[in-house]
């Protein structure tokens, strides 16, 4: 289940930000910094980040550079306070999903993290089948993987095999059982499973 | 027998008389033998001469003999005083020699003098000609004053180029350098003219107006020139133009000003904006907790039993932000452990002395009242300084609007009682209306355009944790008086001696 991740150091925010957030139905754990949120496993774990931008030790927004340093795409709420509009603006250029004002608006707050909460579901999908792709083309053999690199650049099975040096039939061959490997149903189908991976 | 020149005719004539003297005795023999033969008659005649001849030259050798023995004494004598006249002349030499040595000394000293005297006129004259230079070079007015002459006796020519006045007009007019004199300074530097007279000792500072109209600041010092007898006789000055240094220093403590108001103001944003932050926190979490409270109710289905712990966060969160409230109050009245005795004419004095460029700026006259050898008060000094800092610009704000020459502020400092010191800050402002007089002391009060209206609720606060009291009167003619207590310090019960307290306050 998809978590909010609630990392304040103040105790009676955590306690009833996380009352708060539980009565509305979502799962919340809380740090009492950013420190005990890295040392734990939820940086790998579904869900969003609801950061307080101003804490002692480990900023908000170092927690934020830290997580871009560590490949980490959850997405961050940052709760700001009173006259921290500059280290919000800073935080949103820097890539965070929003930010919410201290003392906040519940319904506004519940919406915005609903909205993370999908961004991450989807980017995990996203994720997910890109690493599918991936193990299915690496059990490619070498001349399938030369013979796909044509095929998805649109070159005809005759000039493909001039270019190799082999037969049509041959290069027909090896068509069938890329398609076969990386279960495309068609070449669109092939060509977007090479975009998904190629962004990497 | 030395033979000289005298000796040889003396021997010479002996000879000839003994030759003679023979001859006639042989004859008389050659006679008297003959005569015996030839005429035995006239022998006895011939004897007679023979006799005679011969006791002539008896005589005569006994003539010579007592003769050569005359002239041996003579002759001894002659050398004796001959001796004795080598000896006179020899001594007499010795003692031209002497004398001539010792005139010699007594020449060269001479000369010697005459060399020093020379030297000593060429220096005087150099030093002379040195001190023209100088006094005539230097850019600040060398002045000298004769006492008995009751003038001025000599200033250097740079006095033109400061004053714009010439040189020659103090023997015309002798006050002409005083009616350059800023008319707000002319009476305290004639007074401290007079004074000099009196003391031979001059430093004072005032301002000039040059005829074409230019303001120009002096430092005018004068010292005591002395006669043989010790007597002050004439006193010698140097009157410096300071106006470049003047206007920087008004210029530095200008931006001091302005600085400690930024300051002030950018702490007090800064304590507002920690305010804000500090308070959101407990606000944030009773709106949290109360939102969680009516989803809960919401839902339909909550036990009340399960708000329990909700609203007690709420109770706790509103408690913890009247703690920052209370905490924020402590800050504003501190503690007061930098207690220490003081003189409190003394910290008047300083706080006057950096006060002292805006009431001359707001042409504000200045009386200090203040009561000598007052006992010591224990107080926090910074304190007590920003409070009388505080009150005196509160007056020169007060008088700002006033006319000018009625702006009179007066600093007094009495003995309440035995226990108590009393300081009075009086001014001749527009005074107070009655309703302003009422809220005087409430924070965010104020009637000043740009005023936070914490001065006054601050300084009381001071004070009264010094253990005094601050309060206003009205003025019977005009404005307001403003009087602070401070207790006075009974070393006797503390346990601490003042020279302790000083080192318990410096770093060590």
């Amino acid at each position: 289940m998809p978590t909010v991740f609630l990392i304040d150091d103040d105790p009676a925010i955590r306690d009833a930000v996380g009352l708060l957030l539980r009565a509305n139905g979502l799962a919340v754990e809380t740090f009492a910094s950013a420190v005990d949120f890295l040392e734990s496993d939820a940086v790998q774990r579904p869900g969003c980040l609801l950061l307080d931008v101003r804490m002692p030790g480990m900023s908000g927004l170092d927690l934020q550079k830290r997580l871009q340093e560590m490949d980490c795409r959850m997405p961050i709420i940052f709760i700001t306070g009173h006259g921290d509009v500059p280290m919000a603006i800073r935080a949103m250029k820097a890539g965070a999903f929003d930010f919410v004002e201290k003392p906040f608006q519940a319904q506004a707050l519940l919406d915005r993290l609903h909205e993370a909460l999908a961004l991450d579901a989807q980017e995990r999908r996203r994720q997910a089948r890109r690493n599918d792709v991936a193990a299915r083309l690496a059990l490619l053999s070498p001349r399938e993987q030369e013979v796909m690199e044509r095929v998805a650049a649109g070159q005809y099975n005759k000039v493909i095999a001039a270019d190799l040096g082999i037969s049509i039939s041959t290069v027909e061959i090896h068509r069938k059982r890329v398609m076969e490997k990386l279960q495309a149903t068609s070449l669109s189908d092939l060509i977007q499973m090479l975009a998904l991976v190629g962004g990497e | 027998m030395k033979l000289d020149n005298r000796t040889y005719p003396a021997l010479f004539s002996l000879l000839y008389i003994v030759t003679g003297w023979l001859w006639l005795l042989i004859d008389n023999l050659v006679l008297t033998v003959w005569m015996g033969g030839a005429a035995p008659a006239l022998l006895p005649t011939v004897l007679k001469n023979t006799v005679v001849i011969i006791a002539s030259g008896g005589l005569f050798y006994g003539l010579l003999r007592v003769h050569i023995h005359m002239t041996c004494r003579t002759r001894q004598q002659q050398e004796e005083i001959e001796e004795q006249l080598c000896c006179a002349r020899d001594d007499l030499e010795t003692r031209v020699q002497e004398r001539t040595t010792e005139l010699l000394k007594m020449n060269s000293t001479l000369t010697q003098q005459m060399a020093s005297r020379v030297q000593m006129e060429i220096a005087l004259r150099d030093s002379e000609e040195r001190f023209r230079q100088l006094a005539e070079h230097i850019r600040e007015v060398f002045w000298v004053y004769g006492i008995v002459e009751e003038r001025v006796l000599y200033v250097s020519p740079a006095y033109e180029e400061i004053w714009g006045r010439a040189v020659q007009s103090f023997d015309e007019r002798p006050l002409d350098w005083l009616e350059a004199v800023h008319p707000d300074d002319r009476l305290r530097i004639q007074e401290a003219h007079v004074d000099k007279h009196r003391l031979g000792h001059l430093d004072v500072e005032y301002r000039i107006v040059r005829p074409d109209g230019a303001i120009r600041w002096i430092w005018d010092r004068g010292f005591p020139v002395r006669d043989q007898t010790d007597h002050v006789y004439r006193i010698a000055g140097l009157a410096e133009d300071i106006t470049a240094r003047k206007l920087a220093e008004d210029q530095l403590r200008r931006q001091q000003v302005d600085l400690a108001r930024m300051s002030r103001l950018s702490l007090a944003v800064e304590l507002a904006s920690n305010l804000a932050h500090e308070l959101n926190q407990p606000l944030a979490a009773i709106v949290a907790y109360a939102q969680a409270c009516l989803t809960l109710l919401r839902q339909g289905h909550t036990d009340p039993r399960e708000l329990v712990g909700t609203f007690e966060g709420v109770v706790n969160q509103g408690l913890r932000a009247s703690e920052i409230i209370r905490h924020l109050r402590q800050l504003v009245q501190r503690q007061v452990a930098m207690q220490t005795p003081l003189d409190i004419n003394a910290l008047l004095h300083a706080v006057i002395h950096y006060a002292q460029l805006e009431l001359r700026q707001a042409r504000i006259d200045l009386h200090l009242e203040l009561t000598e050898s007052l006992p010591k008060t224990l107080a926090d000094d910074l304190q007590i300084q920003l409070v009388v800092l505080y009150l005196i610009r509160n007056a020169v704000d007060a008088m700002c609007q006033m006319p000018e020459g009625s702006r009179q502020l007066i600093v007094r400092t009495a003995l309440a009682s035995a226990d108590w010191i009393l300081v009075t800050v009086h001014d001749t402002g527009h005074g107070l209306s009655p309703e302003a007089a009422e809220r005087l002391f409430q924070p965010f009060f104020t009637t000043k355009p740009g005023g936070m209206g914490l001065g006054l609720p601050v300084s009381r606060s001071i004070i009264e944790a010094q253990g005094g009291q601050l309060w206003a009167t009205p003025n019977p003619d005009s404005g307001v008086s403003f009087h602070f207590t401070l207790p006075v310090y009974a070393p006797a019960h503390s346990p601490y001696s003042d020279h302790e307290l000083d080192a318990h306050r410096l770093p060590h």
